[in-house]
């Protein structure tokens, strides 16, 4: 059993000039994107370059000032009014993991899994249930599936939290720095469910600090410094030999830990 | 002794009857409040945060004594026992509606983040992740709340509500041999032994509710 429904994704992600401000301060200045269906590309850069803004702009957890947002078969225009009712199901087929996990903490693993799948896509409790049950089985914690977030561990929680995005069957996943909030060794079995997922064809965008990830899994490398797109391309080449000077000083520093 | 016992037991149902009917009215009222409080629309905000205020800032006897003897319409105006039920019920939903939005505000922002970003929209993004979450957060703060309107129905007695206080000051009126300060006592006996259940249920269910945390 696969952890994606349908194989092979053939929807990829396309974002034209994004502008973000908050007040004065702007966090994304005329960014241009392609992700390839299918294709898995990791989002580096310095913190508050605005990579994480740039992930929440994909599904509207913020509103982008200007811009284009293709994803999923929707088209987003910024600054227009979205219905709710898109809204929910954009956000539906676009399925995102944040650092921190944000579990319900009021639910058990398996309702955490199920809910969802009820309220949005109006499965029955059966189906609901058996869906996370092979989703957790897949992600290793079944036996958790009815006991609460806070008696699993981080690394179990973030798995937890991938396996609830999965369960809504989305066409691509979103991970806001999955690993960074987990020790070293925790955030492996994190790292080991995204590269199965990568392998299985799900279309992904990766903020991440984890090189190794980034260089082994990746299709393409994004930098990000100072609300731009500072270089992309193939992650060893660009890793081996970055050609923009902030990349060069960015991986110096990263890699040199 | 025992006399004077009786005799404050019988305020007892008026008291209990004060709390629960202010309490539940109070809840009820305050759920809408507190939304309000944190409405997007400026002057829905404003108006509702100037009448929270309002209500809070006024003690609860003036309440009481203005709607018991200031608002007459032709021949109708309030028994005593409905002004206390509306005053107090009124004072109850200001603060609780401050409870319940202080519970929605401690909820971490990361959970409406999740629950919209899987796709659920706000209604039941709100019944289902957020509201469950901040009543746990509010729930002693809730329990407090209403141990104190317990013993804030004795103020019921200034306008002659037939409730504990208000039996112990006739009966020690009426019976000036006995050591006077009985019926007080037994009053402040009972307000002790009714609270103190309520202060263990919200403990114990506090604990309970810390485990799923």
């Amino acid at each position: 059993m696969s952890l994606i429904a349908d194989q092979r994704s053939v929807i990829g992600i396309e974002l034209e000039h994004m502008t973000k401000t908050f007040g004065r301060l702007t966090v994304l200045d005329d960014v241009s994107l392609h992700v390839e269906p299918g294709s898995v590309t990791a989002l580096i850069g310095p913190s508050g370059a605005g990579k994480s803004t740039f992930l929440r702009c994909i599904n509207l957890l913020e509103k982008p000032d200007s811009g284009i947002i293709r994803v999923a078969g929707h088209t987003i225009e910024a600054g227009k009014n979205v219905r709710a009712a898109d809204l929910a199901t954009l956000r539906s087929e676009v399925g995102m993991v944040f650092q921190s996990f944000n579990l319900f903490p009021h639910l058990t693993v398996l309702e955490n899994v199920a809910f969802p799948q009820r309220n949005v896509l109006g499965r029955s409790k059966a189906q609901a249930r058996d869906r996370a049950m092979t989703l957790l089985e897949r992600v290793g914690l079944a036996e958790k599936a009815h006991t609460y977030p806070s008696k699993c561990s981080g690394g179990q929680q973030q798995r937890i939290a991938i396996a609830r995005a999965l369960a809504l069957d989305p066409k691509i996943m979103l991970f806001d720095e999955p690993t960074s909030a987990l020790d070293p060794e925790v955030g492996l079995e994190v790292l080991a469910v995204m590269r199965e997922l990568a392998d299985e064809g799900m279309t992904m965008l990766v903020v991440t600090h984890e090189m190794e990830f980034a260089r082994e899994v990746s299709d393409q490398l994004v930098v990000m410094a100072d609300c731009h797109i500072i270089e992309q391309g193939d992650p060893k080449e660009i890793m081996k030999d970055p050609q923009h000077p902030r990349t060069r000083q960015f991986l110096r520093a990263v890699l040199e830990r | 002794m025992l006399d004077a016992f009786l005799a404050v037991l019988k305020g007892l149902p008026y008291s209990l009857l004060l709390t629960a009917s202010a309490f539940v009215i109070g809840a009820i009222v305050a759920v809408p409040l507190a939304l309000g409080l944190r409405s997007g629309i400026g002057p829905v905000r404003w108006l509702l945060r100037l009448i929270v205020d309002l209500v809070r800032g006024v003690p609860i006897i003036v309440w009481l004594f203005i709607l018991k003897f200031g608002i007459q319409f032709g021949h109708w105006h309030f028994t005593a026992l409905n002004a206390a039920i509306v005053g107090l019920s009124l004072v109850s939903a200001a603060y609780l509606a401050e409870i319940f939005r202080g519970g929605i505000l401690a909820v971490p922002a990361g959970q409406v983040e999740a629950a919209h970003a899987l796709g659920i929209k706000r209604a039941p993004a709100f019944a289902r992740i957020i509201a469950p979450q901040a009543f746990r957060i509010s729930l002693p703060s809730i329990a407090t709340y209403l141990i104190g309107l317990f013993k804030d129905t004795s103020i019921a007695s200034t306008i002659i509500v037939a409730e504990m206080v208000f039996q112990a000051q006739s009966f020690a009126r009426q019976n000036p041999s006995l050591v006077g300060i009985w019926p007080y006592i037994w009053a402040g006996a009972i307000y002790i032994v009714v609270s103190i259940p309520v202060a263990m249920w919200s403990r114990r269910v506090d604990a309970r509710l810390q485990e799923a945390k």
